[in-house]
């Protein structure tokens, strides 16, 4: 036990107010007066209004923004600075979507891994536990010399599938071999098949050549990815499904990125609807693309909160949604 | 040179071919570009295994992309078996950040988010100030239209209180919300279901003016030097190179070897060289903080010296002071020279009074302001207004960093300097273009940053540097 009573601090950091203002709602607290502010020759700044010594303090902070992400990121780790040096008793971030974990092995000779040098900067500025949610790879949590808790979108999403579609006709589809083993266990969970799609990628952000193993003939075709940002995965292979006989595609992703021309493409594109989870903000995209629709996780981020403060298990809401 | 890679940032890039240049070197290929997600992506095409490796990057532009993109790089270098990495930031970022507490008028660089159309140089910068709870929610509407291009937090309060804070009060009517506007915020506070009082992205407290909030704790803004350092140290460098740090004392923030170079060689053979009848002209130091850096150079060129005093305080209620809001000069002593102006932020707070004043004697003198970094110029354009006011006949400036961020060379043209004279530790060629060269002219510092680097590569002191330049 503690030796004093101590309480949850919730601090928002700009990338995302609305995912901050509902988990806050959920757990009845108010944002902490933490805030950051630009100057104007570009460098950030915190300003602390209120005590955090000694207490439980919970930063949300998602990676986005095509242009500010890395205004985001040294944002989040002055505001951990500046709760480190205002005596905080423990520091959590709250990182649904983990900027730049894409670039996460050598993959090439003098490649940076990023991922790694991230964790590194997020544990020097001084937090002591991190949230996120359906890592890339889930090897990142190895990147960490403290506790790291991936959640996952998988009970919301089995959810949705329950709710909106009829097992008779149902497949699930990977659209890479990286993701087979997350839609194996979706599938299995539903009791339905699974489909998987093959890509040979020559560049980043660029796929060459796709083949589909797996009978989608008058199928619903559900095509679960933890990531969707450009979305040239997607769109072919929602080609390919189609070609291949299938009735419709839907998609359900983790992190909806929808960089650069990606909800032009969407709405080109044969895919019926795609559902992503409000990991980052996705405001404006929801009005110009409708295609999207979106399942809020802030009950999940806000009861891992709630539980880790308490001291209880997290591996709950691997498996469940909280009400 | 064995063994030698000099890579450059996406920064300055100019900076980092004529320091290779003077290497005799070819500069290393780094290809840096976004993902489409907007993430930095850096692929170092040369081999560096083995290699003394030097990254030069400008803490400039965007300070932050910049910097990410420098760790990543120095990471990338070390994941790639470099011997050594040297990181060589001309401007330091994030070295100058006000101390005090960011209440309405007290000193503090202003928020991107400043009103920028008005402004006086006699006037104190305004700085972000969020409103009360009452205008925060009426806030809560308009801010998602300016999300993507101004920092959503203080976009709108800043807007309204630098407003207030530049305007003065003949305007506050104009910045105010109007009645239908408060009256909808009334409705909006008191409905029962909301337990969120702030919203995300407006939860920067309300402070008075002497940086308290409603409960009493007093506000306070978090000092970054130390973190920049760790973050340079834990992405792996070895070794920094950097130019006349802010605060000195920011080299005890690391634990590895960190050369601060001075461009004050550079500075004195410019005065030496092109100023005529040096010796007649008067260093004036535009702030209390640069005097040691001024006078160390009026001492070495045997010219006399001035100082300007800067200083805030807030205004005793109902007692105005003989200092008070006017340009009256002191008559008690000649030498110091008081002008003032009310920075407040509206008549029912606590007005700060700004007061500059002017220490020595400048009458048909030629004055060369001598500063570190001008950023957003107020200083040195209120200096310069002060100096002519007081009778110099022309006004150099003569600035380490010149980082003229918003609206600064607007501000710097239209001021009483006659000519400002900066170093390349910043791209200059925008401003160059702006300014013209009668008014704007640059010093050279890759020749000092090359020798720098030429002599840690090959284990030679740089001591010397530090006193002669290059």
């Amino acid at each position: 036990m503690p030796a004093t009573q101590n309480s949850i601090k919730l601090v928002a950091g700009k990338s995302h107010p609305q995912l901050c203002e509902s988990i806050s709602k959920k757990l009845g607290l108010s944002l902490a007066r933490v805030g950051a502010f630009q100057y104007t020759n570009k460098e950030t700044a915190v300003a602390v209004g209120e005590s955090v010594r000694d207490e439980d303090v919970y930063i949300i902070q998602t990676g986005c923004g095509e242009n500010n992400i890395n205004d985001f990121l040294m944002e989040l780790l002055i505001i951990i600075n500046a709760c480190r040096i205002a005596s905080a008793r423990r520091i959590t971030v709250v990182v649904p979507n983990f900027p730049y974990a894409r670039q996460d092995k050598k993959d090439k000779s003098r490649a940076p891994i990023t991922a790694k040098l991230i964790a590194n900067l997020l544990q020097t500025a001084g937090c002591n536990h991190v949230i996120t949610m359906d890592l890339h790879a889930s090897q990142i949590q190895g990147f960490f010399r403290v506790p790291v808790d991936n959640l996952y979108a998988e009970p919301s999403v089995l959810r949705y599938i329950q709710e909106h579609y009829s097992k008779k006709d149902l497949i699930i589809v990977s659209p890479d071999a990286g993701g087979a083993k997350r839609v194996a266990s979706i599938a299995d969970k539903l009791d339905v098949n699974f489909a998987l799609i093959h890509k040979e990628r020559q560049k980043a952000n660029e796929i060459s050549r796709m083949v589909l193993v797996g009978d989608v003939t008058n199928k619903v075709c559900v095509l679960i990815d933890d990531m969707a940002d450009t979305c040239g995965t997607l769109c072919k292979a929602a080609d390919i499904l189609m070609s291949n006989g299938a009735q419709k595609v839907i998609a359900m992703v983790t992190h909806g990125i929808f960089s650069s021309n990606a909800v032009e493409k969407l709405n080109k594109s044969k895919l019926d609807k795609i559902i992503c989870t409000n990991s980052m903000p996705l405001d404006d995209k929801v009005t110009e693309c409708p295609k999207l629709e979106v399942i809020d996780i802030s009950p999940t981020l806000a009861e891992a909160i709630r539980r880790l403060h308490n001291g209880e298990s997290v591996s709950y809401l691997f498996n469940n949604i909280p009400e | 040179m064995r063994d030698l890679v000099v890579l450059g940032g996406s920064s300055h890039p100019q900076l980092t071919r004529t320091i290779c240049r003077n290497l005799t070197i070819e500069q290393g290929v780094v290809t840096s570009t976004k993902f489409s997600n907007g993430e930095t992506s850096i692929e170092v095409q040369d081999s560096v295994r083995e290699k003394d490796v030097f990254i030069v990057q400008s803490g400039c532009g965007d300070v932050n992309d910049n910097f990410i993109e420098l760790l990543i790089m120095i990471a990338a270098c070390k994941t790639a078996s470099a011997r050594r990495v040297t990181a060589v930031l001309p401007l330091f970022p994030y070295s100058r950040q006000p101390d005090v507490p960011h209440a309405a008028s007290l000193t503090g660089a202003p928020s991107l988010a400043t009103k920028k159309d008005h402004y006086t140089f006699d006037s104190a910068p305004g700085t972000p100030r969020p409103l009360s709870r009452n205008d925060t929610l009426t806030g809560i509407a308009s801010e998602n239209d300016s999300y993507p291009n101004a920092p959503p937090t203080l976009s709108l309060n800043t807007g309204a209180s630098n407003g207030l804070g530049l305007l003065g009060k003949a305007t506050i009517n104009n910045m105010r919300p109007t009645a239908i506007e408060r009256s909808q915020s009334a409705n909006r506070i008191f409905t029962p279901r909301s337990i969120v009082t702030n919203s995300a992205s407006t939860n920067i407290p309300t402070v008075d003016a002497y940086g308290k909030t409603e409960s009493g704790y007093k506000q306070w803004i978090a000092q970054n030097g130390t973190l920049i350092a760790n973050l340079l140290m834990t992405a792996g460098a070895d070794r920094l190179i950097t130019m006349d740090l802010h605060d000195p004392q920011f080299q005890g923030f690391f634990n590895i070897p960190v050369d601060n170079l001075y461009s004050r060689p550079l500075l004195k053979h410019y005065i030496l060289d092109y100023i005529p009848n040096y010796q007649e002209c008067v260093i004036v130091s535009p702030d209390s903080g640069g005097a040691k850096r001024a006078i160390a150079v009026a001492d070495s060129l045997g010219c006399s010296f001035a100082l300007i005093h800067k200083e805030r305080r807030a205004k005793v209620a109902k007692a105005p002071p003989s200092t008070n809001a006017t340009s009256t000069p002191m008559t008690t002593n000649p030498n110091a020279i008081l002008s003032s102006s009310v920075a407040g932020f509206n008549s029912a707070n606590p007005s700060m009074i700004a007061t500059t004043m002017l220490v020595g004697d400048v009458k048909d003198k030629v004055c060369v302001l001598i500063d570190d970094l001008v950023d957003t110029s107020y200083t040195i354009t209120r200096a310069a207004k002060l100096l002519k006011d007081q009778g110099a006949t022309y006004v150099y400036a003569l600035v380490t960093h010149g980082v003229f961020s918003g609206d600064a060379i607007n501000r710097v043209n239209k001021s009483a300097i006659d000519k400002v004279i900066t170093t390349n530790s910043v791209p200059q060629i925008e401003r160059m273009r702006l300014l013209g060269s009668d008014k704007f002219e640059v010093l050279d510092v890759s020749r000092i940053l090359a020798e720098s680097i030429r002599r840690i590569h090959n284990g030679e002191s740089v001591s010397m540097l530090f006193d002669h330049g290059w």
